[in-house]
């Protein structure tokens, strides 16, 4: 790793890492807050004293709350993700599930909304001050405020209630291939890429628009080159730089901001994992879920900046000093 | 009259005193079709009994309401919230596991719903004189879904499970002095003695299906019971994924004779809402709970069939006795004739609900005693009282859980206190917040002067009785304390003839009628929702499905 990147890349590794702990740390402190206990949520406030200290007791869950901190902490450098209080079993599993869920579903909602963004955005910016731009930049911005989940519902009910045209529930039948999950995770995707088209859209129109009207841009056509290698070498190099910070950073929030999605779509990802691993006070599930989300933002956030940094080349001399 | 009293002779042959003075009531003409069945049953007479008892007097023999028409077959995809964690028939505490833990299993007695005990494992029971001893005759010819032949001595062991305290049961405070460890026997291989800590009328309840836990494993159960799920019920289990839901296929021997269906799909969802659009869409068939606050869609449309049960379930508004404005009785009392309850009912249930009156006697019980008068709104005196209080109003706060029609309810009682100068603020909070760790000090629920907390349907009111309101109870967020109460109360529990029962229970309402520690405004219906081309679902209204004689299309 002698090379200016590679520090770049371990630098930012190591201070993830530092982040991913002191995320822990605020979990394991906002877990005490919670009012009530493991044994607690799960027999109800209903259940007699002695049943719910058996049951923490069985758990490991009576416990004072720093060792059962230390203990994680002591697993988790093991690679062991710690137990379920809720469900009696390792967390790994569950957590690897979701994860693997909401990937796919962030997934598909990418694979839509990129595109569509990104190409609007640049066809308004060629359009600029044109109709064609005016409505694309009202549609969008009018799409950004619809929250998920009055679009969702709205979807749903055209979708899968009058039309029957897509299945409303986002799990697929166990075994079902790759085409019957896309077919399975369109609708559940679009409330997001409704949220998300206007704010790539957006940012893809600006940073188009400042890039046509650079001196670069100005010299390139100037000298002679062809409009399409104008567009793709040297407008859209530039442009998309800011787009590609947002997509990253827009990455992490639908990893883990989906639980209304989750909810209404019933997909078990892991907004929805984390939800319910808080109302049952589950620490070592919450712990993971979080960690597996902050982790994901983390990754999310250092592939941008790589990108950023390889289609920049003065930030690649900064690099290089 | 002659051939009557022959019959009803024959009939009475080798009953016991309390099983043959149930016979006499309904005799005499003091008990109706309903309340004989209801009684009988819980005496321990047998269905045929009972039967052949109503004919000589001329009651219709039990209907026929189960008897359905559709075509055998099929799977069944019932929509659900996702249980809150393992499936263990010791420590599920939630509607939605119990509805899994049901599928597969069966108790000893099945409380059905108009709360007639129906016999399920067990074929009869009795008590001894003084209903401290319970002994309950068992089917011989049941078989876990392994194979195996069940006998008392699973019986024994499933129930003694639950009774021990070392074994986080959510059974514990069911049994509170009512059934310890140790008291379970087995008198033969098909016979169980059940020995109480007090005499106890009702027990059999505490054995039915209301005590969701109660389902009959094998002896040697040893936890995950997830993997195999193996009990005795109508279906077995084909494949459970937690948080995802829950495959059955029928059982072809069980005893009770082979479910219609051939598959129970159960899917988990995490609200109320996506379930109802789950139905709209044709995805689900059946809807396990359906809220009318939550639901408005469902109710007067075609291609939805409600199915509306009455229950006992039930909001309970405490106010502090001990101290605090609401000490003296007299502003308890105002504060409960502020409420229009026929158009709270109207309002938040679309009317389907039963109107309360201060006490847990709800009008579904049997005992309950209906020539109590219904307190009704009525300014004009609670302002009356409020002033023989010495009081011409004052600021509280009204704490309560952001669940289904409590935040409407709340502020609906925040204005009807208004109109006799009490000013109240509104402190609405998740459901882990308010009950907080469920001990006095560390609960809003308990801590709180002025308050309100969901209750669930019971077969008996038992629980109602003596948690929130016994002044040892461990749910009295009123601090009830009241020696008269207590008495009534423990007289109530142990009475084990229906004269006796409701004697005490007009007594304890008319007393909770005047004192005014919890206000209940109503007891609501429960909802099912399913599609219309399902017939033969029973529900119950702790959340059962009984789905053996179920179909679809």
């Amino acid at each position: 790793m002698g090379s200016p990147f590679g520090r770049f890349l371990l630098r930012r590794l190591g201070l993830s890492l530092l982040t991913l702990w002191l995320v822990s740390v605020v979990v394991f402190l906002g877990a005490q807050v919670l009012p009530g206990d493991p044994g607690r949520a799960v027999l109800g406030p209903l259940a007699d004293a002695r049943a719910v200290a058996a049951l923490n007791k069985e758990l490991g869950a009576d416990r004072p709350p720093v060792e059962v901190y230390v203990s994680w902490v002591g697993g988790m450098l093991q690679g062991d993700l710690g137990q379920s209080y809720a469900y009696r079993s390792p967390v790994a599993p569950f957590v690897g599930d979701a994860l693997l869920k909401s990937l796919k579903l962030v997934g598909v909602i990418f694979l839509i909304v990129v595109p569509l963004g990104v190409g609007a955005g640049v066809i308004a910016a060629l359009n600029a001050g044109k109709p064609l731009d005016r409505v694309l930049s009202v549609a969008s911005l009018s799409l950004t405020v619809i929250p998920e989940f009055v679009s969702a519902i709205a979807l749903i009910l055209v979708f899968a209630v009058i039309l029957r045209w897509l299945p409303l529930s986002a799990s697929w039948p166990a075994g079902a291939g790759p085409l019957v999950q896309l077919e399975h995770l369109i609708l559940p995707a679009l409330p997001l890429v409704v949220v998300l088209f206007g704010y790539i859209a957006r940012m893809a129109r600006a940073g188009t628009v400042e890039a046509l009207s650079s001196d670069y841009t100005r010299t390139a056509i100037l000298k002679g080159l062809p409009w399409r290698t104008v567009l793709t070498r040297h407008v859209l190099r530039n442009a998309l730089v800011p787009t590609i910070t947002v997509i990253a950073a827009q990455t992490g929030y639908a990893l883990g901001g989906l639980v209304v999605v989750e909810t209404l779509f019933r997909y078990q990802g892991i907004g929805n994992l984390v939800l319910s691993a808080a109302k049952a006070k589950d620490f070592a599930m919450l712990q993971a879920g979080i960690l597996t989300i902050g982790a994901f933002f983390i990754v999310a956030t250092l592939i941008a900046d790589c990108i950023t940094v390889m289609l920049n080349p003065r930030l690649r001399a900064e690099l290089g000093r | 009259m002659f051939r009557t009293i022959s019959n009803l002779a024959a009939l009475r042959f080798g009953r016991t005193d309390v099983q043959n003075h149930v016979i006499d009531e309904l005799l005499a003409g003091r008990l109706d079709r309903r309340s004989f069945l209801r009684h009988g049953s819980r005496v321990g007479l047998s269905m045929a009994l009972m039967a052949a008892a109503m004919k000589t007097v001329g009651f219709d023999p039990i209907g026929s309401a189960l008897a359905q028409s559709g075509t055998p077959g099929g799977t069944i995809r019932v929509a659900l919230i996702a249980p809150s964690g393992i499936i263990d028939p010791v420590t599920v505490a939630d509607q939605y596991g119990l509805l899994v833990l049901q599928q597969v299993g069966d108790f000893l007695v099945l409380d059905g719903p108009d709360l007639v005990l129906q016999p399920m494992l067990a074929t009869e029971w009795s008590p001894n004189d003084d209903g401290t001893v319970w002994t309950f005759k068992l089917r011989d010819d049941v078989k876990f879904h392994d194979g195996r032949t069940m006998t008392a001595d699973d019986v024994v062991a499933s129930i003694e499970r639950l009774a021990d305290p070392d074994n986080g049961s959510n059974a514990l405070s069911a049994f509170k002095g009512v059934l310890s460890k140790g008291g379970t026997k087995k008198v033969d291989d098909h016979t169980v003695a059940f020995h109480l800590d007090a005499p106890n009328g009702n027990f059999p309840y505490y054995l039915s299906s209301d005590n969701y836990n109660a389902i009959i494993l094998p002896a040697d159960y040893a936890g995950n019971f997830e993997a195999e799920m193996n009990a005795t019920g109508p279906f077995k289990l084909e494949k459970y994924t937690p948080k995802v839901g829950a495959t059955f296929v029928k059982n072809p021997d069980y005893w009770g004779g082979e479910p219609k269906l051939d598959r129970v799909e159960l899917s988990f969802y995490a609200d109320q809402q996506p379930q109802v659009l789950a139905l709209l869409g044709g995805q689900v068939d059946v809807v396990q709970q359906v809220t009318v606050q939550g639901s408005q869609s469902l109710f007067n449309n075609p291609a939805v069939k409600i199915l509306e049960l009455r229950s006992n379930a039930h909001r309970q508004i405490h106010m502090k006795c001990q101290s605090g404005p609401f000490a003296d009785k007299r502003v308890r009392q105002a504060m409960a004739l502020t409420l229009d309850r026929p158009r709270l009912i109207q309002g938040l249930f679309r009317g389907m609900a039963d109107i309360g009156n201060d006490s847990p006697f709800a009008p579904v019980f049997p005992s309950t005693d209906p020539t109590v008068e219904q307190r009704a709104k009525n300014i004009e005196k609670a302002k009356q009282l409020m002033a023989e209080a010495g009081t011409s109003g004052f600021d509280t706060t009204f704490t309560t859980m952001s669940i289904q029609e409590l935040p409407a309810l709340a502020s609906l009682i925040k204005n009807a206190a208004a109109e006799i100068g009490i000013n109240v603020t509104l402190k609405i909070e998740d459901p882990g917040a308010y009950y907080g760790s469920a001990v006095p000090g560390k609960s809003d629920w308990l801590d709180s002067e002025f308050g309100m907390t969901d209750y669930g349907h019971r077969g008996i009111p038992n629980v109602f009785l003596t948690a929130p309101l016994k002044s040892d109870g461990t749910w009295n967020g009123a601090n009830f304390q009241n020696a008269e109460y207590d008495k009534l109360v423990e007289a109530y529990v142990a009475a084990l003839d229906l004269d006796a029962q409701k004697d005490a229970a007009g007594k304890i309402q008319r007393l909770l009628l005047d004192e005014t520690p919890i206000i209940f405004p109503y007891f609501y219906n429960w909802l099912t929702a399913t599609a219309p081309n399902v017939a033969g679902v029973q529900p119950t209204a702790m959340g059962q499905l009984f789905l053996k004689d179920a179909t679809v299309g």
